[in-house]
């Protein structure tokens, strides 16, 4: 695994977001990506039940990459968080009375995986409770580890087939330019899709397709 | 660079239980060597294994009921390997001509922030302790011969007390909830380490 981008893509002028993403699709195929396979991130939110009144209410977030099938990342926004295999959905279950499951708040991204030379492309429909709520794309490349060593790269290669939409720098990578980016545990990854959930949670309901 | 598979596990309650089914004994430390040669003869023919593991027992007091009990464990003879979190539910009440103790239990193998993780909860840790000693396998039966060590600086591992003449063994195994066929094989294997140790099922509420 190497340095990840993720970002939310506006949707085209007077489209869809499944036309946006056929769009994504094309001029990924036209640069001679191939598709290779599906993927989806997808995260939930528990509440802390224990809280004293007038606290604020803790937020536990579990996420799953179908990238790390067996894993899961438990996380606290601005908080620790920890790597633990699929038993821990069942550990959260036994733990029901203590943290609450927000189902309404799950929120998924979904969709095709694409590989060009060294790059591992990922565009994703977000949807929250059956509703569509925008396109995540998720951008990989593998050979390098160090963000401040390839981001200027992966910026070029984004414009080609985003336009002028590029995200800025990514800020889980503004704490390490010259540092290691973690991609064994996905914790930077995950980090970036929990913000764009976060975001995307808080807009309104996208007008048009529902899945 | 292949995609991984995409398959769903359906995790819903009672889809995904695993029991344990446990029997607990204990000898002098005098009678160790005789019981580790028994071990070595009835269990299956591997490298004998030793352990020294470091556990850390975390409770949640909630609203209303009993604390929430969690056991968080690592090993000391390999410092970089996962540590492995795990809850254990109320021993079943049920058949009391079962021989064995049968409880719930979740394992999650977590990375090194667990301790960190496990206090952001909101769970505090009770107690700690060392374990060190021996394992054996017969099939699916896991024997554990284990001497409990009490730390007597909190998370300095190295500065341990034992905490009695003995070493605990444990015999236990985890099948899928539903399949009640081990209890069974258990009483026999226990049987075979007679007089030697007595294993028995023993209520861990009525020691409380």
């Amino acid at each position: 695994m190497g340095v990840t981008c993720v970002c939310q893509v506006p949707l085209a002028e007077g489209k869809s977001v499944q036309q946006t993403i056929d769009i994504l699709h094309k001029k990924l195929e036209q640069l001679g990506a191939v598709k290779q396979g599906n993927f989806t991130v997808d995260c939930e939110t528990y509440h802390a039940t224990g809280n004293a009144s007038g606290q604020p209410t803790k937020l536990l977030y579990v996420m799953h990459n179908s990238e790390t099938p067996l894993s899961c990342l438990a996380l606290f926004e601005g908080g620790p968080c920890l790597t633990a295999d699929g038993n821990f959905d069942v550990l959260m279950i036994k733990l029901k009375s203590h943290f609450q499951n927000a189902k309404g708040h799950k929120v998924e991204s979904r969709g095709s995986r694409y590989r060009y030379c060294d790059f591992l492309i990922k565009v994703g429909a977000i949807t929250m409770s059956s509703s569509a709520r925008g396109i995540s794309v998720e951008v990989e490349y593998c050979p390098c580890v160090v963000p401040g060593d390839c981001w200027n790269l992966m910026k070029e290669f984004m414009q080609s087939f985003l336009g002028p939409s590029i995200p800025e720098l990514p800020s889980v990578f503004a704490t390490k330019p010259e540092g290691l980016y973690v991609p064994a545990d996905c914790v930077d990854t995950m980090t970036q899709y929990l913000e764009l959930f976060s975001k995307v949670r808080k807009q309104q309901v996208l007008p048009g397709t529902t899945r | 660079m292949e995609a991984p598979p995409v398959s769903v596990l359906p995790i819903t309650g009672g889809t995904i239980n695993m029991m344990e089914y446990l029997l607990q004994g204990s000898v002098l430390d005098q009678a160790l060597e005789s019981l580790l040669h028994r071990l070595r003869g009835l269990c299956d023919n591997m490298e004998p294994e030793t352990f020294a593991d470091h556990e850390l027992v975390y409770l949640l007091k909630g609203q209303q009921g009993n604390p929430f009990l969690l056991r968080a464990r690592r090993s000391l003879s390999h410092p970089t390997v996962p540590w492995h979190l795990r809850y254990l539910g109320q021993p079943e009440v049920g058949d009391k001509s079962r021989h064995a103790l049968v409880r719930n239990c979740v394992d999650v193998a977590t990375s090194h922030s667990l301790p960190d993780f496990l206090n952001e909860m909101g769970f505090r840790m009770d107690h700690e302790f060392v374990a060190k000693g021996h394992i054996f396998r017969r099939g699916v039966l896991k024997v554990v011969v284990s001497k409990l060590s009490r730390i007597l600086v909190p998370g300095n591992t190295e500065n341990t007390e034992p905490l009695s003449l003995s070493y605990l063994v444990e015999l236990s195994v985890l099948v899928p909830a539903g399949q009640d066929t081990m209890s069974e094989d258990m009483r026999s294997f226990a049987e075979q380490l007679k007089p030697l140790v007595h294993l028995e099922k023993i209520d861990p509420k009525r020691h409380m």
